[in-house]
């Protein structure tokens, strides 16, 4: 009966927050913007403009939207992951709790695994439905959108677990601004790599892989990204010479996946190593 | 050493938090139904002793089993319950929930166990509130939703530390009886309080400790008597008499007629009485003085700062 009793409070936590329900008002509005402004582009573009501006201001729109929802979706993994152990230590929440017959590592596992349901819960739903209305106003067909969701969901899992493991360690405030610091630095480097890619410079293309290795969270982005587009538009911008920072024309490589895990499993245990040793 | 019968057995307690030592080296035995109090200055190690039996903090040397099984292990922790000193729950959940939840963790079913979380509460005087969020709970109710919470394992081992320090002295009352029936029942309980007063009104042992290391440890009656008074009224107190006298122990007070001695052995006083026979003093009283355990305590920690 033990079997996850910490994952469910923790999800029930996390949604009784009030963020969560400002976060879903807000991602309503978000999504009636979206659609709006799709609308708007295939209502007057569509007389005027030839199919291809209009196929990659469709699927532009499409991936910046669904760039702020796992932008988001990012900022609530900091949220949650880093106020989630050192804090509750010091506010004498887990006191009680791990005085059960529980093991620590039990407890962070369930705790991770209830932050990733209901992260990767919020970007599924708002993927699919950017989607939906996408595809409702003008047929959007995105190459592949749940190997898009899955790739967000390992970039949210790193996050999640270098969340808990800076919050080992550090208040809810510091740890997130660490673990925010290097998901900016990721996404600084991956800039860097796009523009190195494109000039052939080998030394910023260097810094962008050497930046995603420790901290990869961009580069899976990225290769989401890549999933979202349709076919044409990525045959286009292929052509055209390259992407662009927010959307990639290469799926995440098999390199890239298996180190994510590896990372982000990583992470975790290492958690969990500092969470038992450490004084309560 | 440690028999699997002991609730709480622990050998050579040590805990250093950086430079500071908090546990020097600590023996700590708990049997089934019996109420310890832990008692010892601030600072003196009682809520470290406590917590590294919760396996909340890890000694730095020795070792501690409840019931046969290594505090390391989370399985010592089966038959245990706990009411940390410092502790929050989380308020968006309500009474009964939070106990739900913590017996999920301590392997119960919450949903076959619907009527009992409901005993339990009414137990700690929380009959009724169940159902509201813990947001609204004053300190009192949320201390006493704690001893629900230590409780709701049905824990062979109880630890609270500093179960009432938010309640009023009828609260106290309640929860005093309530510990008396745990005992009852054969539930080995460790109790660490300021309050001496409770101490004495509930526990049958007493363990003083003070910088890392016990005082004195056994049943009430032997701490309270650890450090006698005793008084002695004579025709005439000279030098040779006090000098008799102070091989015995401590003398406190002395007058022309009076002396006041500190002992830590109840037995002096009939082998004092024969020595000031013999040496020609006439002795019109020789007075054991009963003490408090407050009395004792301040004995025993003063003695070891002086």
């Amino acid at each position: 009966m033990t079997a996850l009793a910490v994952t469910r409070l923790s999800m029930r936590e996390a949604v009784s927050r009030r963020l969560v329900l400002i976060g879903l008002v807000l991602s309503a509005a978000f999504l009636l913007l979206f659609g709006f402004g799709f609308g708007a582009l295939y209502s007057r573009a569509a007389s005027e403009a030839d199919s291809t501006a209009l196929a990659f201001g469709a699927s532009m729109i499409t991936v910046l939207g669904l760039y702020i929802v796992r932008f988001l979706a990012a900022l609530l993994a900091i949220f949650l992951s880093s106020s989630a152990v050192a804090s509750e230590i010091d506010s004498g929440v887990l006191h009680a709790v791990l005085a059960r017959p529980l093991s620590r590592t039990s407890w962070l596992a369930q705790r991770w695994l209830a932050f990733v349901l209901v992260t990767v819960g919020y970007v599924a739903m708002m993927t699919l439905a950017v989607i939906a209305i996408a595809n409702g106003i003008a047929g959007y067909a995105p190459l592949n959108t749940p190997s898009a969701i899955a790739v967000i969901a390992l970039e949210l899992a790193v996050l999640l677990s270098v969340g808990l493991l800076t919050s080992t360690t550090w208040s809810a405030v510091t740890s997130g601004v660490v673990t925010f610091s290097l998901f900016g630095v990721a996404w600084l480097a991956g800039i860097i790599e796009l523009i190195g890619d494109q000039l052939r410079n080998q030394t910023m293309q260097l810094i962008g892989i050497g930046t995603s290795l420790f901290m990869p969270s961009d580069a899976l982005w990225r290769g989401a990204s890549f999933y979202l587009q349709p076919p044409s538009v990525l045959v286009l911008s292929r052509q055209a010479g390259g992407g662009n920072p927010f959307a990639g024309i290469a799926p995440p490589t098999t390199t890239l996946i298996v180190w994510s895990v590896l990372y982000a499993t990583a992470m975790l245990l290492l958690a969990a190593w500092r969470l038992r040793r450490r004084d309560i | 050493m440690a028999s699997a019968d002991a609730a709480i057995s622990a050998r050579g307690l040590h805990k250093r938090y950086g430079r500071r030592v908090a546990l020097l080296d600590l023996d700590l035995d708990v049997a089934p139904g019996q109420v310890v109090g832990l008692l010892g200055p601030n600072g003196a190690g009682k809520t470290t002793t406590v917590k590294i039996l919760t396996g909340l903090v890890r000694p730095t040397g020795g070792s501690a089993e409840l019931f046969g099984v290594s505090v390391a292990d989370p399985a010592a922790r089966t038959r245990l319950g706990y009411l940390p000193e410092h502790f929050r729950f989380p308020e968006w959940m309500t009474g009964l929930e939070l106990l739900q939840f913590h017996a999920r963790l301590a392997g119960r079913d919450p949903r076959r166990d619907a009527g009992r979380l409901l005993d339990l509460l009414a137990l700690v005087g929380l009959e009724g509130r169940g159902a509201e969020r813990i947001r609204g709970y004053s300190k009192g109710m949320t201390q006493r939703l704690g001893l629900a919470q230590a409780l709701v394992g049905d824990p062979d081992l109880v630890l609270l530390d500093e179960p009432t320090s938010a309640m009023d002295p009828l609260g106290r009352r309640e929860i005093r009886e309530l510990i008396r029936g745990l005992a009852g029942n054969g539930v080995a309980v460790l109790l660490n309080s300021h309050l001496l007063t409770e101490v004495e009104l509930v526990c049958d042992h007493v363990v003083v400790i003070d910088r890392g290391k016990v005082l004195r440890s056994g049943t009430l009656d032997e701490v309270r008597s650890a450090t006698l008074e005793v008084r002695i009224e004579l025709d005439h107190v000279d030098q040779r008499v006090r000098d008799l006298v102070a091989g015995y122990g401590r003398v406190i007070a002395a007058d022309e007629h009076e002396i006041l001695l500190g002992t830590d052995d109840p037995e002096v006083v009939p082998r004092l009485a024969v020595d000031l026979v013999q040496s020609g003093a006439h002795i019109r009283a020789l007075v054991p003085l009963r003490r408090s355990l407050e009395d004792a305590f301040v004995g025993l920690v003063g003695k070891e700062e002086s």
